[in-house]
């Protein structure tokens, strides 16, 4: 058994379509079986989809920003799957049976989080100490994905923006930029105008679902 | 504070390799048979019993086939004459894909799990499903392998393994599993491994070429590979054979799947199971997986009771049922449970669906043959007078006895600094160590002196 401290799985697109609009991913999300409860100043949306996955969201409450985004499938022989983390901090999962289970990344290894600002998505790399003219970053278009290389061959990543190719809008390389500091390597890329277009709607949608307040389990003493 | 690290690390051991345990079939490489299924007089430390190696020949190749669901087969025979010799060898033959489950017939007697359950779960742990599945792999060339130990002996082992790609570089913290693993695939920098993350499984695909010209002692099957490119961890969709009891652990809902590491799985509702059953039958329909039925054997079977046997006539008609090998060295006794006598402590409806192989005992040639192994596997140097000794022994005493003694006799060796055993090795210590003969001839003569002695006759006999 092997942990991956915030297992964040990248050449794994959840959701593909050809380049069609959003309405298939909004048809999608309105499919699902949806579950709202308002807890610490987050809203926590729990999606069941038809085909048995599990999307979990939190928003905060205030700005209405997504904090946290994971999946969950079945695995092929059954049982439910891990958390696949798609937006927000990775949860520290470093088991405390590590002694007799596998291996698990050394916590000075690189750790690759999403989080997105209203105007951009957001990926942030921490533990990387290599000055900044090290990273090559480029969009490879064909494959929908952005690819982080060094020029001292010690850190590669390649990942995909799933929101993109839930809008079904075409990568550019311009809409990147990096920035890095404190360990710390930045990279944002401009949300395009079909993005806010969708995230709006999509927060329309939850805007009509009922939230449970926190802890509050409807029950009527006689 | 410096001095205090420092006497840290001096504490510290480093590990270099694992010695490899030998034991009582270690020798046992498969059946020794050629491709006619004819045995070979000795082969594959196989030696004799060349009617029973063809028998389970045959029974090998119906398992191979996998067309045929819950055919039984007994090995009888007197006491060491290679009853699990033989089923090792089949085992052996078999290879890696095909469940093999060896238990011992008193195994399923626990205060944690009813007999049947223990039954049910080594027959669904020696039926194997291939199928195709999606998982994690880390892929790359290792950089270092670091293990220390704490030098007192106890306490955990830590360890860290750095592995890159064309790339990049990743270090990761291992744990006490992951460390024995890397250690028995004697893993070490150059290696290009993938490790199964669901699973931990290590698997070694060959030497890094950029290590190609490192004058290491190798073997002549060395491969070399090219250092993986991208990313180390990668999906990738691997064909793997699970058991049913794997599948059966995982979907149990009380348990979750690291109940498989612990061993520990307890019970399992019977509604798993049927719906297991039925998923696995819609996957062979749609052509997603493959039954591969495997091998139970059970060990010393007059240890079950009547109960038990009634179990397996009719697990053994499931279409899921794995081939059944039994073992037993017990002749016409009282079947377990009953007042019954029967053939091989077996219900006589059981032992009419058995296809009986029976050993004889080995024949003084044969024995020395079996004595040259174990010496070599136990790398041991014997002079020829000595095992001359040594096989005379075996023959009148037992071949287990014989071979005990090589081990002891060897110590003796060492202890005066001989370099090949003796016959004066030998004698002393057979004059050690009593064979089960003499021990017995001993009690007769001083049973006098031993505290219980007052039992009648009649009651010993009850007793034995």
């Amino acid at each position: 058994m092997v942990t991956t401290a915030g297992s964040f799985s990248s050449p794994r697109v959840h959701w593909e379509f050809n380049m069609a609009s959003y309405s298939e991913w909004l048809s999608y999300l309105q499919s699902a079986e949806k579950t709202a409860l308002v807890q610490d100043g987050k809203k926590k949306v729990h999606f069941k989809f038809p085909d048995g996955k599990e999307m979990a969201e939190e928003y905060d409450v205030k700005t209405n920003d997504l904090l946290l985004r994971k999946w969950r499938k079945k695995g092929t022989l059954g049982g439910s799957g891990t958390w696949e983390i798609e937006v927000g901090d990775p949860q520290v999962v470093r088991p405390v049976a590590m002694e007799t289970q596998g291996m698990v990344e050394s916590s000075s290894n690189p750790i690759f989080t999403r989080r997105d600002t209203k105007k951009a998505f957001m990926w942030r790399i921490r533990n990387l100490p290599y000055p900044v003219e090290t990273y090559n970053i480029t969009v490879d278009a064909d494959n929908r994905c952005i690819i982080i290389r060094t020029t001292n061959k010690k850190y590669y990543k390649k990942f995909p923006i799933p929101d993109m190719d839930r809008a079904g809008l075409p990568m550019e390389q311009r809409a990147v930029n990096y920035a890095h500091a404190n360990n710390t390597l930045v990279i944002t890329y401009e949300k395009p105008a079909g993005v806010l277009e969708m995230e709006r709607q999509v927060m329309q949608e939850l805007k009509k679902l009922k939230a449970a307040k926190d802890g509050d389990v409807e029950c009527n003493p006689s | 504070m410096a001095a205090s690290e420092a006497a840290a690390k001096v504490q510290e051991v480093r590990e270099v390799t694992r010695i490899e345990r030998i034991g009582a079939h270690s020798h046992i490489r498969g059946l020794g048979l050629d491709d006619a299924l004819e045995p070979r007089q000795v082969s594959q430390g196989m030696v004799g019993q060349l009617a029973a190696r063809r028998a389970a020949g045959v029974i090998l190749e119906m398992i191979k086939e996998g067309k045929i669901a819950g055919r039984a087969c007994l090995i009888g025979g007197q006491p060491g004459t290679g009853k699990t010799a033989i089923a090792m060898g089949m085992a052996q033959a078999l290879g890696q894909d095909t469940p093999f489950t060896a238990m011992a017939g008193s195994e399923i007697f626990s205060l944690e799990m009813s007999k049947t359950e223990a039954l049910t779960q080594a027959f669904r742990k020696s039926i194997g499903i291939r199928i195709k599945e999606e998982t994690e792999i880390i892929e790359g060339e290792v950089v270092e392998v670091q293990i220390d130990r704490p030098a007192t002996g106890t306490g955990a082992k830590v360890g860290k393994l750095t592995l890159k790609t064309t790339e990049m570089e990743t270090i990761y913290d291992l744990g006490t599993k992951m460390i024995e693993s890397l250690t028995k695939e004697k893993v070490a920098a150059g290696d290009i491994i993938t490790i199964d993350k669901a699973t931990g499984k290590i698997t070694k695909l060959g030497r890094s070429f950029t290590r190609a010209r490192d004058y290491d002692a190798m073997g002549p099957q060395t491969k070399f590979v090219q250092c993986p490119e991208g990313e180390l961890q990668k999906r990738k969709e691997v064909v793997h054979t699970v058991t049913l009891h794997e599948i059966d652990v995982i979907n149990s809902r009380t348990q979750g799947f690291l109940a498989l590491f612990s061993g520990d799985t307890g019970e399992i509702k019977s509604e798993v199971r049927e719906q297991i059953n039925a998923k696995v039958a819609e996957w062979r329909e749609e052509g997603k997986a493959d039954i591969v039925p495997g091998v139970l054997f059970i060990d010393e079977v007059h240890m079950l009771d009547i109960e038990c046997f009634s179990f397996l006539n009719r697990a053994l008609e499931n279409d899921m049922a794995p081939i059944l090998i039994m073992a037993t060295n017990r002749g016409i006794t009282r079947i377990r449970g009953t007042n019954y006598k029967s053939p091989h402590g077996i219900p006589i409806d059981l032992l009419d669906r058995l296809l009986i192989v029976s050993t004889s005992p080995y024949s003084e040639k044969e024995i020395r043959q079996i004595l040259t192994i174990r010496c070599e596997e136990e790398d041991v140097e014997m002079s020829d007078d000595a095992t001359t000794i040594l096989t005379k022994i075996g023959m009148e005493t037992s071949l287990r006895y014989s071979i005990q003694l090589i081990t002891a006799a060897n110590l003796v060796c060492r202890k005066r600094k001989g370099t090949e055993v003796s016959v004066d090795d030998i004698k002393r210590v057979y004059s050690l160590f009593l064979d089960e003969l003499r021990s017995t001839q001993f009690l007769k003569e001083y049973q006098q002196e031993f505290m219980f002695n007052e039992m009648t006759e009649t009651e010993q006999m009850e007793t034995s």
